[in-house]
């Protein structure tokens, strides 16, 4: 199943969204022990993958949202109350604008440091912004907030995932894991009540 | 030929022969640096993408008629716009500018070709000598009484052929080991 019905996503729209989680957590590490080792070559190294790998996440996330666009989207659960239902959208809403700023102000970062960004040593991007050391350390307290923020919206992603899955028994993270198949709507609607 | 023997023979002995040819044979002057209106660049490769640095003490002299070309660098004057990375690359792991503050190169050869001239002769970088050929062109401006030449050109010289680069910084994959030399030089005759 390609496309999004109003009841699952589609096999592209799950594997988008596991393949950023992953690349998250990947580049939390290279990001965290890539500042904290000493100047040298693994430094370089790690800090270039890091750069390589979020301007993939941002190229995914822009396809993603393009892919959420021009699919139907799966409708929240009916029992939720009205602040859960903005609280899930206003979540998700952030989700994709971190993932667009963070990247983006990393790029930045880059470039007002004067170190031009590789994409895996293939092309080379172009400086949004011209060296500037006041820029670049305005732009690093910016990486790390959205860092912060974005760490903070994923923990409650990730809790409300789990609420609707353990404690909601509903399919709210099953539409999501490729290959699950959504569970019997009567017998869930039993559970709940 | 004269000139292609004269060339042929050590360093002190080219000066010397150097400067009896251009005695003896031409009225051309000795074109000295007018830095105020040269550059001397390098581009290198760091993690991926494309990076530059400017020498920004140097000398030349170069004199066309007597295949004179002598360009002296001061190491210590070597900037890559990033105070971080210049104390790296002024260390001992690269030009290590404490113990090699001068980097020199001389032609032995200076051969006339269709675009221009090729300079061949010893390049001392952070105390390693290899001999090296450098294309380049030599074009007159200036009026005939404020005579000045444009010396431009741009070689790729392999950074671990003289050491740039110690220990851990030997790797290449994010640290390119070409590394583009450009220059565009004005010159004009030496004051006697």
């Amino acid at each position: 199943m390609l496309r999004n019905t109003t009841a699952r996503w589609g096999t592209p729209a799950q594997l988008l969204h596991w393949l950023i989680a992953l690349l998250i957590g990947v580049q939390a590490i290279l990001g965290v022990s890539g500042v904290a080792l000493p100047l040298g070559m693994a430094k370089l190294a790690t800090l270039a993958r890091h750069k390589s790998l979020g301007i993939t996440l941002l190229a995914l996330v822009l396809v993603r949202l393009l892919w959420r666009v021009v699919n139907p989207r799966p409708a929240l659960p009916e029992n939720l109350k009205r602040y859960e239902r903005t609280l899930a959208r206003a979540t998700h809403a952030a989700l994709y604008a971190l993932l667009i700023a963070l990247p983006v102000s990393g790029w930045l970062m880059s470039a007002a440091r004067g170190f031009p960004v590789s994409w895996f040593n293939l092309v080379q991007l172009p400086n949004l912004v011209s060296r500037n050391l006041a820029l670049y350390h305005l732009l690093v307290r910016v990486h790390v907030a959205l860092a912060i923020t974005l760490a903070l919206a994923l923990a409650l992603h990730v809790a409300a995932a789990l609420k609707h899955h353990f404690v909601l028994h509903d399919d709210t993270l099953r539409r999501m894991v490729p290959g699950w198949a959504p569970r019997d709507r009567d017998a869930s609607a039993l559970n709940k009540d | 030929m004269l000139s292609a023997r004269a060339l042929r023979v050590t360093l002190p002995g080219l000066i010397l022969g150097a400067a009896t040819i251009a005695h003896a044979a031409t009225p051309s002057p000795t074109y000295t640096l007018r830095p105020a209106h040269s550059s001397l660049t390098y581009t290198f490769t760091q993690a991926g993408a494309a990076n530059q640095g400017q020498f920004k003490r140097f000398s030349v002299r170069f004199d066309p008629s007597a295949g004179t070309l002598v360009v002296v660098i001061d190491m210590r004057s070597f900037d890559t716009g990033d105070a971080q990375r210049n104390e790296v690359l002024g260390g001992a792991d690269f030009f290590d500018v404490a113990h090699y503050p001068q980097a020199r190169f001389q032609a032995t050869r200076l051969r006339k070709t269709a675009g221009g001239y090729l300079a061949t002769g010893p390049l001392t970088l952070r105390g390693v000598t290899r001999v090296v050929s450098v294309p380049f062109t030599w074009r007159l401006i200036g009026t005939p009484t404020h005579p000045a030449g444009l010396l431009d050109g741009q070689t790729v010289l392999k950074r671990l052929d003289f050491g740039l680069g110690q220990g851990q910084w030997r790797a290449t994959e994010w640290l390119g080991n070409a590394v583009t030399v450009h220059f565009a030089l004005r010159l004009a005759p030496a004051a006697h």
